[in-house]
């Protein structure tokens, strides 16, 4: 009887044990990641594009919501079965989502700002710029096409 | 006694051998007799020692007032210090220079891109996500990669607000900003250290 309850006190010791261990990871990592999304402002910048402030909250749940979801689908073995043209629509905010997180990594970096003045090209910063964006299209599908079967 | 307003410019742009005078300077609103009269005075010439930024303080302009006319009251607002910057020829921007860099610009940032990939598996999460959507196994799931990439460069373009020369609003872009800070920062460096009036070193005497 007695080394029965020890087994159980164990066991349950191990569960809220995997628990705690499961739980606190989670937060470093969900922590880390809203801070990152804060540094680099890319939600500011999409609601002062979009000019719809007030819902500023709902922007929030809704990067939560998928990283909730995003975090659960990915660790479980799902299969849906949709059509797949649904995955254009998922790949090109995948991507615009990616470049403003680029785009506000390089900004954050002071990049142009150093390049244009040393080089005397305040004006043609922009061609500078679409050089980082062309280079990061084209060195996107040149990946996914053709140097993933290398 | 008669008063005169003053606000400092903030930065002025001379060339070579080119006399400031204090309206070049400073704006003036006062009696118009005096204004005039001080706007014509020359605060000095431009040599080539001055190397390309000068620095005029409030302090210099407002003695050149009183060696005019000692009986002026002066008002200020504004900056206290007038960057002025000596234009020497146009700077012209070398071709080659500007080709190398944007060559530098797109081919690294195809490389960081591809190597940021392969970082976070980013090829194994679409073919997970593809599987995941259709219930199928694609190696290289093309309908995600290539929306994908595209939606790398418009997001770009997103953030920094301009579609080549277009712009969605009248709203400075963050780039825009970012050069403005940046200039800001220098000017404040030139104006603390390039100022004579600011910094008096008494240690050696």
């Amino acid at each position: 009887m007695k080394i029965r309850k020890v087994i159980v006190i164990l066991i349950t010791g191990k569960v809220v044990f995997g628990l705690f261990i499961g739980l606190a990871s989670g937060f470093a990592v969900g922590a880390g990641f809203v801070a990152f999304v804060t540094v680099l402002g890319v939600i500011p910048r999409l609601t002062q594009l979009t000019k719809t402030m007030q819902f500023i909250h709902y922007y929030e749940a809704a990067i939560i919501a998928g990283v909730v979801i995003g975090t659960w689908l990915g660790l479980q073995e799902v299969k849906l079965f949709w059509t797949k043209w649904l995955l254009v629509p998922i790949g090109l905010a995948d991507g615009i989502f990616n470049g403003m997180l680029a785009a506000a990594l390089t900004e954050v970096l002071n990049v142009f700002p150093i390049l244009a003045k040393r080089m005397g090209i305040q004006e043609k910063v922009i061609y500078l710029m679409m050089a980082l964006v062309l280079g990061k299209i084209i060195g996107s599908l040149f990946q996914w096409i053709y140097y993933v079967d290398l | 006694m008669d008063l005169i307003y003053l606000r400092m410019r903030n930065r002025v742009h001379v060339q070579k051998n080119q006399q400031v005078r204090l309206k070049d300077v400073a704006k003036f609103i006062g009696d118009d007799e005096q204004v005039k009269k001080i706007e014509e005075e020359v605060l000095l010439t431009v040599t080539h020692e001055d190397k390309n930024i000068i620095i005029i303080d409030l302090v210099q302009v407002i003695e050149a007032i009183q060696a005019i006319d000692q009986s002026i009251e002066i008002q200020t607002f504004g900056p206290s210090q007038t960057i002025i910057e000596v234009i020497y020829e146009k700077q012209k921007v070398s071709f080659l220079a500007f080709t190398a860099v944007w060559l530098l610009l797109f081919l690294g940032a195809g490389m960081t891109i591809m190597n940021f990939h392969v970082d976070v598996s980013m090829g194994e999460v679409h073919q997970k996500l593809f599987t995941l959507i259709t219930g199928r196994e694609d190696r290289k799931p093309l309908l995600i990669q290539i929306p994908y990439s595209f939606g790398l460069g418009i997001g770009m373009i997103l953030f920094f607000n301009h579609f080549f020369k277009k712009r969605f609003n009248e709203e400075p872009s963050p780039l825009e900003v970012e050069m403005f800070n940046y200039q800001q920062d220098l000017d404040q460096y030139v104006i603390m250290n390039e100022n004579k009036e600011s910094n008096r070193h008494l240690d050696n005497r």
